[in-house]
């Protein structure tokens, strides 16, 4: 009964939210609507990560690689091929796949903090290569591509406006977050909770841990590659910056503004900080070390609300 | 007990391996200068209760994480059905048919009672399905609120683990090990720390169980050592000082002397 009324709020809620962002481009000046957009793409890598920080009990410093890729893979099958939006995902989604079971296989073996360095080294690790490999990736400057038709091959497609580029990225994201929530709430997921929860009790009732971390690495980094693909999509361009662990440090903080291991949250959390970013840009002019007054403000969230913005949400709505 | 010596360790022993679920040749452990297990044989028959009993130090949990693959001897096999089981690891032997329970109570602390369960009643099928939700496993389902039933704490299932009394938390210990499915079950002094009263209840379930599996019990309480088990198997520094039915034992004079006198 309970749960039943439980889905109900949910959906209507998952409508309600829907609604409002798939009208926004009607009512949102171009700046802010592209904000918006790309506070969603933001929110695919954080909600990426999530399934290894707040299920898993993994925190990855690696996502930048993950991103970084799907974005050069999109990149490279723009410049090779007629551009296409089917190819760019492909090879984007690729991309991050080779690069997340590679990392994947080798930082599983190691746990917490140690798994935190690695994952960050080879992320630097690819950094380095796409930042020196001039010839191919264009080194400093990065890679400038035509952007895909919207469409499906062979029956229908029509140039990308700001406006269908919204709803596309906010249809992928959805789609994404419906997808990881399901996982997170399946048999595989349930274990991967009992990881987080107590990882030698979790062997010992026979799972092998190692393979399911694997997994949840790999599908954490192929979702953070799809948010790659969605950005090199929305600006034409990629740039090594987005391999530098940088990116990666900015996921894990928008989960922990929003609250780990709840996936919508890390969504907010990216939000509010790039909205609190643009504001403190425009007030104080855009040389301002903005970055300090955000650290007062991570550190106020972190100390009044250590569940993160939906974690206090939550908690004040139950009251 | 002198079958045990003369069955000889040779894979070629079939017929001896139906009586006996497992079996451990020269067991040996060593950390460094300290030997903590040193040539145990030991054997354990199908259906059987059977407690491990020694001074603190003896080597009893040593031989139970032996047993369990969290440590790897330094010589010496473990036989499981006659399958050489030495050095696998803890996911491994638990696919084998072996489940333990902890001398410090090790549960999911912030899942429910029925989800720390469930999840190991899953670890037999449907781990990798990624794409239904975990409650549409009906077979799982059933399988953990028959478990729960079993130990008593079907009251509790959606209580948080952690919430429950320790009492409690010492069955649920008993219930995830049952949930999988095990053919030997090691119990690390399940009623430690526990009343009377749940004690008693306690011994009662583990009768209980001991109707379709093997038992191997490690235990400090001798009234509930001698209660329980058909065979005790007394340990002294890393090494079997006898072995033997609770009355031998209690009139063993080398048992009385190192360990029962007090």
């Amino acid at each position: 009964m309970t749960d039943k009324r439980h889905s109900i709020l949910f959906w209507s809620g998952f409508a309600i939210v829907m609604a409002l962002l798939f009208v926004s481009p009607y009512v949102l000046p171009p700046f802010w609507q592209r904000f918006l957009t790309e506070v969603l793409i933001w929110g695919l890598l954080a909600m990426s990560s999530d399934l290894l920080i707040g299920y898993t009990g993994m925190v990855s410093f690696g996502h930048s690689a993950f991103f970084g890729l799907g974005m050069y893979g999109a990149a490279a099958a723009l410049l090779m091929f007629t551009p296409s939006l089917v190819l760019a995902l492909a090879f984007g989604l690729i991309g991050a796949a080779v690069v997340s079971a590679f990392v994947a296989y080798f930082s599983t073996r190691l746990r917490d903090i140690y798994f935190a360095i690695t994952t960050l080294i080879f992320s630097q690790i690819f950094y380095v290569i796409i930042f020196t490999w001039t010839d191919v990736t264009g080194g400093e400057n990065g890679l400038n591509f035509p952007r895909p038709r919207l469409g499906i091959p062979g029956i229908w497609s029509e140039p990308f406006t700001a406006t269908t580029l919204h709803w596309f990225v906010l249809v992928v994201v959805a789609g994404s977050y419906l997808i990881l929530r399901r996982i997170t709430q399946s048999p595989f997921g349930m274990v991967l909770q009992s990881i987080r929860e107590n990882e030698p009790r979790t062997r010992a009732i026979g799972y092998p841990v190692e393979r399911y971390k694997i997994m949840a690495v790999m599908l954490s980094g192929l979702f953070a590659g799809l948010a790659g693909v969605l950005y090199a999509l929305q600006n034409r361009f990629a740039a090594p910056d987005f391999v530098f662990f940088l990116i990666s440090g900015e996921a894990v903080i928008f989960n922990v503004m929003g609250g780990i291991g709840t996936l919508v949250g890390p969504i907010l959390g990216a939000g509010t900080f790039l909205l609190l970013r643009e504001l403190l840009g425009r007030i104080f002019g855009e040389n301002f070390p903005y970055l300090i007054p955000l650290g007062f403000i991570f550190i106020a969230i972190i100390i009044f609300m250590p569940q993160g913005l939906l974690g206090f949400a939550r908690r004040w709505l139950n009251r | 007990m002198e079958l045990q010596s003369s069955g000889g360790p040779s894979a070629a022993g079939r017929q001896g391996e139906a009586a006996s679920v497992l079996r451990t040749e020269g067991l040996t452990i060593r950390f460094g200068g300290l030997t903590a297990l040193n040539n145990v044989n030991f054997e354990i028959g199908r259906g059987e209760i059977r407690a491990i009993i020694g001074p603190n130090g003896a080597g009893k949990s040593t031989f139970f994480n032996c047993l369990t693959g969290v440590l790897r001897p330094t010589s010496g096999r473990i036989l499981f059905n006659g399958e050489d089981i030495t050095g696998l690891p803890p996911n491994e032997i638990s696919k084998k048919g072996i489940a333990r329970s902890y001398q410090i109570t090790n549960i999911l602390p912030n899942a429910t009672t029925l989800e720390n369960v469930r999840i190991a009643a899953q670890s037999r099928r449907h781990g990798w399905s990624l794409f239904r939700h975990y409650t549409a496993f009906g077979d799982i389902m059933a399988k953990a609120e028959a478990v729960l039933n079993s130990v008593g704490l079907s009251p509790k299932a959606d209580e948080l683990a952690c919430n429950l009394s320790h009492g409690e938390q010492r069955n649920l210990e008993i219930g995830i090990a049952l949930a999988t499915e095990p053919q030997l079950l090691c119990l690390d002094e399940p009623t430690a720390g526990m009343s009377t009263a749940e004690t008693h209840d306690t011994m009662e379930l583990i009768r209980g169980i001991a109707k379709d599996l093997t038992i191997l019990i490690v235990e400090h309480d001798m009234k509930v050592v001698m209660e329980l088990a058909h065979r005790i198997t007394v340990l002294h520094y890393g090494e079997i000082l006898a072995e033997g039915t609770p009355e031998e034992i209690q009139s063993n004079p080398r048992v009385l002397e190192v360990y029962l006198k007090t």
